[in-house]
């Protein structure tokens, strides 16, 4: 049936067209990456401030302490805003020439190497911000942007997203992901060379990389919805669906 | 970067594992990706491709930010080496740096032995800055120096002269090897490009890399070596020490161009 993929018989089978899936797995594994190597750079200074500059001995915001150093394992403390949790149970040890050192997230593995990590980080920044101005480019001009994310905006196939998930997609397109990218490039010597009007946006160089790590936070969250939702509504379908852009036959709406 | 603390992380072992359980499913069994021919190059790529796209952003040749007294921050850390081992280094030190010179060789029509106090004779630039650790922290302090261009004129560079190569004093514990770290010469007749023998208005201590260390402005941490005492111009950088252009570069694939 060569003719049955008449525009109107599309339309009804593809739900993604092929830049939504392309986007979505860049995503998938430049996110990953982005979280996984952002975790390796804060663990070896887990500390965030607020303000221009900001260094062991310096006040935090949030930061990850051993307060019982001597004992084995130490104990270790989450400090965010003055406020105190135990999050011992939640650690993990790497063991560096003997003497060990802990971490809460995503410790960099055997053999690994920390001036690489900055690398690996930007080879993902690279990726996510590539995909995420040509993906903004194809979504205003193919005007999905207004059919599909805007509020009351909507065509016919605006049905499928409420109102809830338009306005957090919009939110993370044109909120969240500005927001990374724009504390992120604040923490460049090169970029702010050139541009230190950043400093001003976020109130200094440390406030930026508190903002970038929260945002990275956030990011992190709304994967993790996302994942949640996917396995709730039918992993194989939804699987497929993103792979071969076909609609799902049940279930499974805008995760 | 911190020398001592973070050093090497072989003999690395997991007990209690949430996070380490993330990278693990993700990289290790895979051995080091970074060696891989694959991994390698995805890196070298990403380097140049960050370093082209800096190189742009510094095309109208911008100062960076300057801070104001009231914004030097309180302390300013000490990292990586705090105390060069060594008889040598020593009796600099107890002789106040008076027999320390500072040599300038290599690619150089005339090579010079400068004193610290011929350093000092010569103009000097004070400039307030924010110094960014590639671990994440910020410390701002007054640097007093000469501008590194003044001592590139003196010495008068030959034609092939490509990379201004910084030797240090200190040996690094983790191998063995002494510190070491190049820029082009691009960075090094930035206006702000200094050797510093000055911090906060009194002379540089042994911690911040007496008697003399460098201000790359542009670049972060690593780049700004301590302890100098020979300052050679190259070619190319594939001969000094393992051939990636510093200490950091060859020990941790750091990347070489450090503006980030």
């Amino acid at each position: 049936m060569p003719r049955a993929a008449a525009p109107d018989a599309m339309i009804a089978t593809l739900r993604h067209p092929w830049p939504v899936r392309l986007w979505h797995w860049v995503n998938a594994v430049g996110i990953t990456l982005s979280l996984l190597t952002g975790c390796w750079i804060f663990n070896v200074h887990p500390r965030l401030y607020w303000g221009e500059d900001g260094h062991a001995g310096m006040p935090a915001v949030l930061s990850l302490e051993a307060v019982d150093a001597a004992a084995k394992p130490p104990r270790f403390e989450l400090q965010v805003g003055g406020s105190r949790w135990d999050v011992t149970p939640l650690m993990g040890v790497i063991d560096v020439e003997g003497s060990d050192q802990y971490t809460l997230v995503g410790a960099y593995p055997k053999d690994y190497q920390f001036g690489a990590s900055r690398t690996w980080h930007f080879l993902a920044a690279w990726m996510l911000v590539g995909g995420w101005l040509t993906y903004g480019l194809y979504l205003i001009g193919s005007g999905r942007l207004r059919r599909m994310w805007w509020p009351g905006g909507g065509g016919a196939r605006a049905a499928s997203y409420n109102v809830v998930q338009q306005l957090a997609y919009l939110a993370l397109f044109a909120l969240l992901i500005p927001t990374l990218i724009l504390s992120g490039l604040t923490l460049s010597n090169s970029v702010t060379a050139a541009h230190p009007e950043l400093f001003a946006l976020w109130g200094g160089r440390q406030s930026a990389r508190t903002v970038h790590f929260g945002a990275a936070a956030t990011l992190a969250f709304f994967v993790a919805v996302h994942l949640y939702r996917v396995l709730v509504c039918g992993f194989f379908p939804l699987m497929r669906s993103m792979v071969t852009g076909r609609r799902p036959a049940a279930g499974g709406e805008g995760t | 970067m911190s020398r001592a603390k973070r050093g090497r992380t072989s003999g690395m072992s997991r007990r209690a594992l949430v996070g380490s359980m993330l990278s693990t499913g993700l990289l290790a069994g895979c051995g080091r990706i970074d060696e891989s021919a694959p991994g390698a190059a995805m890196l070298d790529l990403t380097d140049r491709l960050t370093r082209r796209a800096e190189r742009l952003l510094l095309s109208g040749r911008p100062l960076v930010r300057e801070l104001s007294s009231a914004q030097i921050s309180a302390t300013f850390p000490t990292n990586g080496t705090v105390l060069p081992k060594g008889d040598g280094y020593q009796r600099l030190l107890e002789g106040e740096f008076r027999d320390w010179r500072l040599r300038v060789d290599g690619l150089v029509a005339q090579p010079l032995a400068l004193s610290l106090a011929e350093l000092r004779a010569m103009p000097a630039r004070t400039q307030i800055t924010m110094h960014n650790c590639d671990e994440g922290w910020s410390a701002v302090g007054q640097w007093t120096g000469v501008q590194l261009s003044r001592v590139l004129d003196r010495c008068a560079p030959r034609l092939n002269a490509r990379y201004v190569v910084f030797h240090c004093m200190d040996v690094q514990e983790a191998d063995g090897a002494p510190y070491y770290e190049s820029i082009d010469l691009l960075d090094a007749v930035h206006p702000q490009t200094i050797l510093a023998y000055g911090l906060n208005g009194a002379a540089l201590t042994v911690g911040h890399g007496a008697p003399l260390r460098l201000r790359v402005e542009l670049q972060i941490g690593y780049k700004n070596a301590k302890y100098v005492d020979r300052i050679e111009l190259v070619e190319r950088l594939s001969a000094i020490g393992r051939g990636r252009g510093g200490w950091w570069e060859d020990f941790d694939r750091a990347p070489w161009y450090a503006g980030q």
